[in-house]
């Protein structure tokens, strides 16, 4: 995915009326369309203008709220929900599967920049546990060999728009 | 007259081809509600309202009627109203098959409360998980406005204007209360306010807002359209209606299912109609009411349990958001909360430090006993902490934090005195 240059994110924000009340689906626009999945400080700032707020709102904003990042982040960010319904159908099954197929650690990025896995609160797909979430795509009910078949698929360029 | 066991909130959700068409909405009775409000008296409307008795769907069970009400005689204007869809308890995804399946209905629902409350603008308030959802909600918005339903003038009444706005969430549990949430649209941090003044009076930008769930807006057009006698009849005395119940966890048919409140709890949790029983080859052990922020029932104590409101709250449980998290005899209690904990420690937004702090602290003595290093005199620690986090706290979050809590150590205590270390002696008080 290329980076959006400077007119595309002034869309976005028009497309929102420049409207402060939705500084959240302008951000989370901004953030899913970037290269790296994450608001950089020359978005920040741009935001902050064509919003009229100060800048450390926005970087209030972007702090408080946990879809929200500040960081680049790899390809692909696996989010395995945490929560007591996934977490005790499977859900320690797909940690563990992760962190042997990965090799590394919970939030930590594999050494190619590809793959980082975390742990979220309820995705609301408590009825298809265990489940990864990979941006706006849930894959539910998994098993060891399926999450390894979405690693290779992921790997081999299957998922175009993730 | 409605049947009792026919879907009434799920019938277009199951049945409706494109969910987003106004006209295929109307063949299922879409805006017959809408239309009954139109030529009512606005107290009868009120009436019919209270008579319905429709308790809060979003989980605090509080008779929307009664609310209504209150708005209504809410001095100030503008008036806003506010869709809470920041569905975010775990066990819960209602709120989801309604926005995304039967959006137009929650459109109505708001459509009604800006007819009645003389309001000009809606926001409907959408969990940043649900950015797919948000975009089939702009269509049913974009074809309501279309068709006449939205807008200026609507149905040809004078000054009868209204429009919604979709706004999005990022990931914040607390934005789930109601004053978190409209601090969140009015592009604050979403934390709550410190109450009262009730929302009714002073609410988004400090003017008389009414806040309710995605369920109780989609259950406003049903009243309306049928009578609130009728509605309360698919329910119980106290409270009616028909719920939406997420089952999920070690349970045979995880799912969505439409079940009228006064239904026994054993029918919801292993006839084949509704659970099925357990999915896994062990015994069910406890329940988890309402999400994470409810209290826990020990399968075996159920047996004569009603599922509605007076029934649950008989046995100390609540409806909550309608979310059932089954699980079965191989989850410890201890390995549970701890979870629940965590959660609770990930969503505090910090504002007040009796949750803040405190969502830490039983986190802390819950891994304790866990790892079996707990020591004499823990489990009253732990009990004091809670009465600490409940009764100090701002908000509902902090206020409900314990609920779980409290019935895990009531129901397993010897889960709890096994996590005791064997070896650790009595701690002394030290007098000051």
């Amino acid at each position: 995915m290329a980076s959006l240059n400077l007119a595309e994110k002034e869309a976005i924000i028009l497309e929102h009326e420049s409207d402060p009340q939705r500084i959240l689906n302008i951000l989370l626009e901004l953030q899913f369309r970037s290269e790296e999945g994450y608001i950089d400080e020359e978005t920040a700032k741009l935001v902050a203008d064509r919003l009229h707020l100060s800048e450390a709102r926005v970087y209030e904003i972007l702090t408080y709220y946990a879809i929200l990042k500040t960081k680049p982040q790899p390809t692909y960010v696996l989010k395995v929900c945490n929560s007591s319904p996934c977490h005790f159908s499977g859900g320690t099954m797909v940690m563990e599967v992760l962190e042997n197929t990965l090799g590394v650690p919970v939030d930590e990025p594999t050494e190619d920049g590809m793959f980082m896995y975390n742990k979220i609160p309820c995705v609301g797909a408590c009825d298809s546990s265990p489940v990864i979430k990979i941006k706006d795509t849930v894959f539910g009910n998994l098993t060891e060999e399926s999450i390894i078949q979405l690693l290779d698929d992921l790997r081999a360029g299957h998922y175009e728009n993730l | 007259m409605l049947e009792r066991n026919q879907p009434v909130l799920l019938e277009r959700v199951y049945n409706m081809t494109n969910a987003v068409d106004v006209e295929e909405y109307k063949k299922f009775k879409g805006f017959e509600g809408l239309a009954n409000a139109i030529s009512m008296d606005n107290e009868a409307i009120l009436d019919e309202l209270d008579i319905a008795h429709l308790r809060g769907r979003g989980g605090a069970a509080y008779p929307l009627g009664k609310k209504w009400r209150h708005m209504y005689h809410s001095k100030g204007t503008p008036k806003y109203i506010v869709c809470n869809a920041d569905e975010g308890e775990p066990g819960t995804f209602k709120d989801k098959a309604l926005l995304e399946k039967d959006p137009l209905s929650v459109i109505e629902g708001m459509l009604i409360a800006g007819y009645l409350f003389k309001a000009q603008t809606g926001y409907i308030y959408m969990r940043g998980e649900y950015r797919q959802i948000q975009k089939i909600f702009q269509q049913a918005i974009d074809n309501a406005t279309k068709a006449g339903y939205l807008g200026e003038n609507i149905l040809g009444i004078q000054g009868f204007n209204f429009k919604i706005l979709v706004i999005s969430g990022a990931g914040a549990y607390v934005c789930g209360e109601n004053s978190a949430l409209l601090n969140s649209i009015e592009g604050k941090t979403g934390r709550p306010r410190v109450k009262p003044p009730h929302l009714a009076d002073v609410g988004l930008y400090l003017k008389p807002t009414l806040v309710n769930n995605v369920e109780s807006y989609a259950g406003i057009p049903v009243i309306l359209r049928e009578g609130g006698q009728a509605f309360l009849d698919l329910g119980s005395e106290d409270g009616g209606g028909t719920k939406l119940v997420c089952l999920s966890g070690h349970i045979k048919n995880r799912g969505l299912f439409e079940v009228n409140l006064g239904t026994p709890l054993y029918e919801l949790i292993f006839s084949e109609k509704y659970g099925g029983g357990s999915s896994t080859s062990n015994p069910l052990k406890f329940i988890h009411f309402g999400g994470q922020s409810g209290p826990i029932g020990a399968v075996d104590e159920l047996e004569d349990c009603i599922y509605s409101y007076e029934g649950l709250w008989d046995k100390g449980l609540s409806v909550g958001s309608g979310a059932v998290v089954v699980m079965d005899n191989q989850v410890s209690m201890i390995d549970y909360l701890v979870n629940v904990a965590e959660f609770f420690v990930h969503e505090s937004c910090g504002k007040c430090t009796p949750c803040r702090l405190g969502t830490t602290r039983l986190m802390e003595l819950l891994k304790k006993f866990q790892e079996k290093r707990a020591q004499i005199g823990d489990i009253e620690r732990l009990e004091k902490m809670m009465t600490h986090v409940t009764h100090l706290s701002a908000c509902g979050l902090g206020q409900s934090v314990a609920n779980s809590m409290k019935s895990g150590l009531k129901l397993y205590p010897e889960e709890f005195l096994a996590g005791i270390g064997k070896e650790v002696r009595k701690l002394e008080e030290v007098s000051w």
